[in-house]
């Protein structure tokens, strides 16, 4: 999942100075497991902004924020409220945040969080980044753990001489992605595997943005009309 | 003789670095350079050593040769992608620079710019592959080159690192992707380094151990807490300590020394490199005390 960090108040209210009224969008996926955009959320911010002598005309939780025409569909028995508000304020990632802007063409919007990776949940609220979204799976190479991610270096072939007691250079709250891999493929009987494999290196051509993808079978030219 | 046929020739190899500065005032830099002509067979020139930022170590390398001193140019993979790799090494091909030794480089976090955007579109292994490749003509996407490198390519090992098996898998991967000559993180304990090189014969590549002089007790402290991969034995913390502030340093020379020498008599490995970061003065004594000079 998306993971996203609440803004500081301070540095939200700083954006939001010249807006009066707020509409508020959450989402249920990410966001609300993060506790950045379920309806406590909500209601902390609406809380806020009262506090700050702001108007929150309504709010609501979307079901996938980043889905621009569903959002789009679920904001309909709003309507009231959002022409009541002068500004929109999206309670998810970056991705919902933009979803609202495609709606919402002539009102400004406004995130109200960061968005820091794709992670996940280790205990409830903890979150830890485990992939990179690279467009090259190389976790079939690595014992399943991603060393592009893993490895502050994201390095492809063994730990380099910064590892200390199996700790990284960069921080002993890291445990070395190399030695894990290592460990586990040892532990997996692959240890020759280990040895044999010699990445080469990434080819990022496969992760220049902005990155397209269409799943869905091609429309016949007449269909789409 | 190159740095590669002396190495070639069977004889007891002794290379030491030169830190480049922070700055464009290289006076002492080039008295450190003088002060090593002759006396050393190549001087590693770093490469924005623990990810500070200094002179570039292809300009410092072209500086040795101007003085008569042969460099090995040390490369490491995190401020250039790959195209940038591959131009300096063919700009250091053109400067006559002969020898580079490829790394991984030290994270930009252990540097003085923090906030720099760490590169590592390779790491150590494939750049050793990407030398043996431009030696062979072609660059990393296969083109061909009008003219093609002519490197000895080394590359550097942790034998006491910890945990050690994947480090000796590294080692053998570094070694298949071409690596000729190694030079080790700084060892302390002799005998263990010993098993290492047992190891480590069994590969058709020269090993120069690495010799870094411990100042004081304080300092083999610091370094068994933070540094990785080096661990200074207790009874050589002990014999600092024994020596007393004074003569802390001069006993930390003559560890040194007597390491060299014993490395060099029992035929343990194929020379030494010398680190001494900011006592560069101090290594012909090391090596004057070793009966190397």
């Amino acid at each position: 999942m998306i993971i996203t960090k609440k803004r500081e108040v301070q540095e939200l209210m700083e954006n939001i100075k010249n807006y009066k009224s707020f509409f508020l969008i959450g989402c249920s996926e990410c966001a609300s497991l993060c506790g950045t955009g379920n309806q406590e959320a909500i209601d902390a911010l609406t809380e806020a902004l009262k506090a700050e002598g702001k108007d929150v005309t309504g709010g609501f939780v979307a079901k996938t924020g980043c889905q621009v025409l569903g959002t789009k569909v679920e904001l309909k028995p709003f309507k009231e409220a959002l022409d009541k508000s002068d500004c929109i304020l999206v309670m998810s990632c970056g991705a919902g945040t933009q979803a609202a802007v495609e709606i919402f063409e002539d009102k400004p919007v406004y995130p109200t969080n960061d968005s820091l990776f794709l992670g996940n949940m280790t205990r409830f609220q903890m979150f830890d980044e485990r992939c990179s979204l690279c467009g090259k799976c190389i976790l079939d190479k690595t014992g399943g753990i991603c060393p592009v991610t893993a490895c502050p270096k994201g390095i492809l072939n063994g730990p380099c001489g910064g590892c200390k007691d199996g700790k990284c250079e960069v921080s002993p709250d890291i445990k070395c992605a190399w030695v894990r891999i290592y460990e586990r493929m040892k532990k997996l009987d692959k240890l020759q595997e280990f040895c044999d494999t010699v990445l080469e290196a990434k080819d990022w051509s496969q992760n220049i943005k902005p990155r397209t993808l269409a799943t869905r079978p091609e429309k016949k030219e007449e269909e789409k009309k | 003789m190159s740095f590669k046929d002396i190495l070639n020739s069977g004889k007891f190899v002794v290379t030491a670095e030169v830190g480049p500065p922070k700055g464009t005032d290289i006076k002492e830099m080039i008295h450190h350079i003088e002060l090593l002509k002759g006396k050393v067979d190549a001087l590693n020139v770093t490469d924005n050593q623990s990810a500070v930022m200094r002179i570039c170590s292809m300009a410092v390398c072209r500086i040795c040769l101007d003085h008569g001193v042969e460099p090995i140019l040390q490369m490491t993979c995190r401020d250039r992608n790959r195209i940038g790799l591959q131009s300096d090494l063919l700009g250091a091909s053109i400067l006559n620079i002969k020898n580079v030794l490829c790394m991984t480089g030290d994270h930009v976090l252990a540097g003085d710019h923090k906030q720099a955007k760490p590169v590592y579109d390779l790491e150590s292994v494939q750049l050793l592959g990407v030398v043996n490749s431009l030696n062979n003509g072609k660059d990393m996407s296969g083109n061909e080159m009008k003219g093609s490198t002519d490197f000895f390519q080394g590359a550097v090992v942790t034998p006491e690192a910890n945990p050690l098996e994947p480090q000796l898998i590294k080692f053998e991967k570094k070694v298949r992707a071409g690596a000729r000559f190694f030079q080790t993180q700084a060892i302390y304990d002799i005998n263990k380094f010993k098993e290492f090189m047992q190891y480590a014969r069994k590969f058709p590549v020269k090993v120069l151990a690495g010799i870094v002089v411990l100042k004081s007790a304080g300092m083999a402290n610091f370094i068994n807490n933070n540094v990785p991969g080096i661990r200074v034995p207790i009874e050589l913390i002990d014999e600092l300590k024994a020596a007393g502030k004074e003569k802390a340093l001069d006993t930390g020379l003559n560890i040194a020394a007597r390491h060299i020498k014993q490395l060099k008599e029992e035929n343990i490995c194929d020379g030494v490199h010398i680190m001494a970061i900011g006592m560069e003065d101090k290594v012909p004594v090391i090596m004057e005390r070793a009966g190397l000079l």
